[in-house]
């Protein structure tokens, strides 16, 4: 007979980890399952060429809410978060944009295509700011649900429509637009130099099924300011040690609160007896068993494979059936025998090479972001990508021997389900189109790779085990979010099954290393302890 | 000048109309001002060669408001609508065809042989179509709640809608919060495996808009244009213009005035305020509301000009997205042409559908993304002569075909040179589907978007006054917190297709703004 926890989370990527050491802080003992030989999920950090350390998945960060840093002292635990300070967006004409935190030369670098643009950049950014701090609030919240009469969702409901009519007039409106526009229409609102709309649109696409003009993209690009607004502007950084930092942070921290954490454990099936989850049974057969149950997989993984979906209600399962969860993106990381020369910024480090510490972000138009999601559409991965990069050991030595160089290299659209051929049979073929787009604007790059890693939605699938390699466990369209996501009644963390939780990047608000679905589930598990 | 009018209409567009006839009723002294010499604007018959009788724009009178209808008693003036048991035709590059019916059991029969499993959902499909239609229709004729002012007697209005949407049951509410944001493509693919089929039922997702079937919201479209019943078709005996006419015999009767080729140049302010209207003669007219049936682009930039308004406010009207997609054919026949797949005529009497799936739409979108006429484009057909044979001579046709997607802003050539190559693409598209059709086309008009902005007044071409995505409706239409048919002017109201509800022959924004304006009028 196994001991007995009060509770189990399933899946030790950074949200399970967080509920993990939540629950711990508040005397629990908990225990967490990891699949794999380490936790992180889609935050870590793996050797996968001697001596080169990938972030294989998950790069940067900048969503994690800051009050779980301070609530698990994720510092003490050793989370450091190094700045990305600018992000390069070359041309192939030899042209280039760049932005930093140095506000005129930002300035200077936008009015070399238009100074009109420069001008309304200012205003952007602030809006950005008022509008991702608007939002915000929805963060801490549980979605209350509006087909209730209970008086808890009925004040929660209230509450929010209080908030959102106290802003005045001008941001509800711009609010109402950010929740329904094309990342495309609403930068066409400020902007008229492509480099730049196609830049800032491309935080609208990032981990979605769309392209920059389809309308919702506005809102992932508001959602990807989200973790701006609690440093300074552009607070987007690398975690030393890769995202894997992260991970281990916060697994440390919740070890440090007496929570156990196993690896190599794959959890097969949540046991539930009398409709009451009272442990899981592992793949080889071990059961552990908890007084609560929580899994931090995807909800399709969750509802349909951990559980017997016959033990739900069918309209969830329809909805679970139906969540739309379609993977689009890849990463490609590289082992480097130098530091790549960007063609339209010649220079080193470490004066002239500022940009190389930084992202580097291959989206030169919103057309030719929208091109690449063309061929998405039709089943095929973009031939000319739109990909997003950094080049970890210059910002983080420890991330390669001296001299050589890491880069990560996030790539979209790479449709999870390919009309022609499998991805098995395309990986190298996806891989070289990632490549012969980044040979165009960085000439030396073919000659200095030492080691490439191409990951495919289908790796993501199997590797971390995200369903459909969705690296926001379901598409942030506003049909799935807030009260509808998951799954319409089933927005609050729990399930039909009694002391069966979620508390994945499906659950509200979702999507990034952000921690908030961890941390809310874990304070609702708290309140039915 | 004279002020001897209470209300002044800029536009004799079906919503100028509805706005004059219901203000007359009211016993309000109203003028009327049409810069074209036909009533209608773009719901409006015209001989456009002798004997042919042409719906210009607007063809399918199904969303037309039956309370506005019975409110201006427009059958005494001589309205007579007549619906077509066959809602879609459509046919196959295969050389088959499908047929939705009006009704539904013929439909879900007929649908067995493509699929028995769509045929088998398709019933409950329909019913999920009308219960969520019934919901918007109750927002019709409402005018947006100002979300900033909180006015009780103004949410009291929308707590029927609230009501409506209560009575979908939990389930049911959620699913309408779920569907309005959805892209058709998603919504049909979680119904429906026929290509065919989910081709076919996206197309009034996309209608009007520079959207595609994958494009968040044209759910929403696919509803509104579901409103007044799903597959709903229904033409007016004589051509739409004849509804125009009814209207304008229904103001009249009421003592309204009217008065065609007679273009306004100029809204014209004093301290701040519309006054008159200054017509392009020079002639000057006063009253003490000016109501403009124009688009909002045109009515700001052009009637009233910028420098009177807010840079802000003038801002977000500039920031309208318009975008003109539909261009129109209109011909002129000897015969009926004979479809593939046809098997009677009778088919042929509701709308004729070239969209023989979601990936046609989309790819037809994808061209107009880049700035470039489909080069296979979405076809809506109508042959109004099937419903009244008396629109051409005995045994001839009109056929007209309403195009997508023709984009206002072409990157390359211009409107002008792409007019007749845009013609013959359409007869050649639709040649593929009725092999004899060319043999029987006696004349052809081309109309494109630049002709809908040039003759019609339509910015960039627009046929619904703006397009209807969900950043352009409700309380965001015409542009945020104007959408109560007032403007920052006083006394210069709005009643066009740019405000609430928006496009399609319902004559909601017109009866919506006489009502607001009669309040304005009584001092309210």
């Amino acid at each position: 007979m196994a001991q007995k926890y009060d509770a189990i989370i399933i899946g030790g990527g950074h949200n399970g980890l967080i509920a993990a050491g939540y629950l711990a802080r508040a005397g629990k003992r908990v225990l967490v399952l990891e699949r794999r030989y380490l936790v992180g999920g889609a935050s870590v950090t793996e050797e996968i060429y001697p001596g080169f350390k990938y972030t294989v998945f998950s790069y940067v960060v900048s969503l994690l809410r800051p009050e779980i840093v301070r609530d698990l002292q994720l510092a003490k635990h050793g989370l450091t978060v190094l700045p990305l300070e600018s992000t390069l967006t070359p041309m192939l004409d030899g042209n280039y944009l760049y932005r930093d935190g140095d506000h005129f030369c930002t300035m200077r670098n936008i009015a070399r295509f238009s100074q009109r643009d420069a001008d309304a950049y200012d205003d952007y950014s602030r809006s950005m700011y008022f509008m991702a701090k608007a939002v915000k609030y929805m963060l801490g919240i549980i979605p209350p649900d509006p087909t209730t009469y209970n008086p808890r969702d009925l004040l929660g409901l209230v509450d929010m429509a209080r908030h959102f009519l106290d802003l005045d007039e001008e941001k509800l409106f711009m609010l109402a637009k950010l929740m329904t526009m094309s990342a495309a229409d609403f930068l066409d609102q400020w902007f008229e130099s492509e480099p730049l709309k196609g830049t800032l649109s491309a935080s609208g696409i990032i981990g979605t099924y769309l392209g920059p003009r389809s309308p919702g993209t506005a809102y992932v690009l508001l959602h990807h300011y989200m973790g701006e607004i609690d440093g300074a502007f552009r607070a987007w950084g690398f975690a030393k040690g890769g995202t894997g930092g992260i991970a281990n942070a916060i697994a440390r921290s919740a070890q440090s609160f007496g929570a156990e954490i196993r690896c190599n454990a794959p959890v097969s099936q949540v046991i539930v007896k009398n409709g009451r989850a009272t442990g899981v049974a592992l793949e080889n057969g071990d059961e552990f068993y908890a007084d609560v149950v929580a899994s931090s997989l995807d909800p399709k993984l969750t509802f349909l494979e951990l559980v017997d979906p016959a033990q739900l209600p069918s309209d969830l399962v329809d909805s679970i059936r139906r969540f739309n969860i379609r993977g689009s993106s890849g990463k490609v990381n590289l082992a480097l025998d130098a530091l790549p020369d960007i063609a339209c910024l010649p220079g080193r480090l470490p004066r002239a090479g500022r940009h190389l510490a930084g992202a580097i972000s291959i989206s030169p138009s919103i057309d030719y972001l929208e091109r690449a999601y063309d061929d998405a559409k039709y089943g095929a991965f973009s031939q000319r990508p739109f990909v997003d990069m950094i080049i970890p050991s210059v910002i983080d030595p420890d991330m390669a021997p001296p001299g050589k160089h890491v880069m990560s290299c996030f790539v979209q659209y790479a449709p999870y389900e390919l009309r022609e051929d499998t991805w098995d049979a395309k990986r190298e073929a996806f891989g070289d189109a990632v490549i012969d787009t980044l040979a165009q604007y960085i000439p030396n790059l073919k000659e200095i790779i030492l080691h490439r890693q191409v990951l495919t939605p289908l790796d993501i699938e199997r590797t971390i085990g995200i369903s459909q390699g969705n690296i926001f466990h379901g598409e942030l369209s506003l049909s799935q979010l807030f009260f509808l996501r998951p799954a319409a009644g089933y927005a609050k963390y729990r399930t039909p099954i009694h002391n069966y939780y979620q508390c994945g990047s499906g659950t509200h608000p979702g999507g990034g290393i952000m921690g908030a679905s961890g941390k809310l589930a874990a304070l609702e598990i708290l309140k039915d302890f | 000048m004279s002020t001897n009018y209470d209300a002044i209409i800029v536009g004799a567009g079906h919503n100028g109309l509805v706005s004059a006839a219901m203000l007359a009723k009211g016993g309000y002294r109203v003028l009327v001002l049409e810069q074209r010499d036909v009533l209608g604007g773009a719901a409006a018959s015209e001989e456009t060669i002798p004997g042919y009788c042409f719906n210009t724009g607007a063809d399918d009178a199904a969303l037309f408001v039956d309370e506005i209808a019975e409110e201006l008693f427009l059958k005494m003036h001589s309205l007579e609508f007549r619906e077509s048991q066959a809602a879609v035709f459509a046919p196959q590059p295969d050389g088959s065809a499908i047929t939705l019916w009006q009704d539904e059991a013929r439909t879900a029969h007929e649908l067995e042989s493509l699929n028995k499993e769509d045929a088998a959902r398709y019933p409950a499909f329909a019913r999920q179509v009308n219960q969520i239609g019934r919901v918007l229709q109750e927002m019709l004729l409402r005018t947006p709640p100002d979300v900033t002012e909180r006015k009780v007697g103004e949410l009291l209005s929308w707590a029927k809608v609230g009501l409506q949407v209560r009575r979908l049951g939990n389930k049911g509410m959620m699913e309408f919060v779920r569907l309005l944001p959805m892209a058709i493509h998603e919504y049909l693919e979680e119904w429906f495996q026929s290509e065919p089929l989910k081709g076919v039922l996206a197309a009034p997702a996309i209608t009007g808009t520079r959207q595609g079937p994958r494009s968040a919201g044209t759910t929403l479209m696919m509803l509104y244009q579901s409103s007044n019943g799903f597959n709903r078709t229904r033409f007016v005996v004589g051509g739409i213009g004849r509804l125009s006419q009814a209207l304008a015999a229904a103001a009249r009767s009421n003592g309204a005035e009217i008065r065609t080729s007679s273009p306004v140049a100029r809204i014209l302010l004093q301290d701040g305020q519309a006054t008159s209207v200054r017509l392009v003669d020079g002639e000057e007219l006063g009253a003490r509301a000016i109501i403009s049936s124009a688009d909002p682009r045109r009515t700001f930039f052009d009637l009233v000009g910028p420098t009177n308004l807010e840079p802000r406010f003038m801002r977000s009207v500039r920031n309208i997205i318009f975008r003109g997609s539909t261009a129109k054919v209109n011909l002129a026949l000897s015969r009926l042409p004979t479809f593939n797949g046809q098997q009677s005529v009778e088919q042929l009497s509701g709308h004729i559908r070239i969209s023989p799936s979601l990936e046609y739409l989309e790819r037809a979108y994808d061209d107009a993304k880049y700035g470039r006429i489909s080069r296979q484009p979405f076809l809506d057909v109508v042959i109004p002569t099937l419903t009244d044979a008396a629109l051409a001579p005995h045994g001839h046709h009109v056929m007209s075909i309403r195009m997508q997607y023709a984009p206002y802003g072409l990157r390359e050539r211009d409107w002008d040179a792409q007019r007749e190559p845009l013609g013959d693409l359409v007869v050649d598209t639709l040649s593929q589907y009725a092999p004899d059709l060319k043999q029987f086309i006696v004349h052809r008009q081309v109309l494109t978007p630049l002709d809908w902005e040039r003759e019609y007044g339509l910015t960039e071409g627009s046929i619904f006054h703006g397009q209807m995505g969900l950043d352009q409706l409700l309380v965001m239409r015409p542009v945020a917190g104007w959408s109560q048919y007032r403007t920052p002017l006083r006394n210069l109201f709005l009643c066009g297709a740019g405000t609430h509800p928006g496009g399609g022959v319902t004559g909601a924004p017109g009866y919506n703004a006489a009502r607001e304006v009669g309040r304005a009028l009584n001092g309210a």
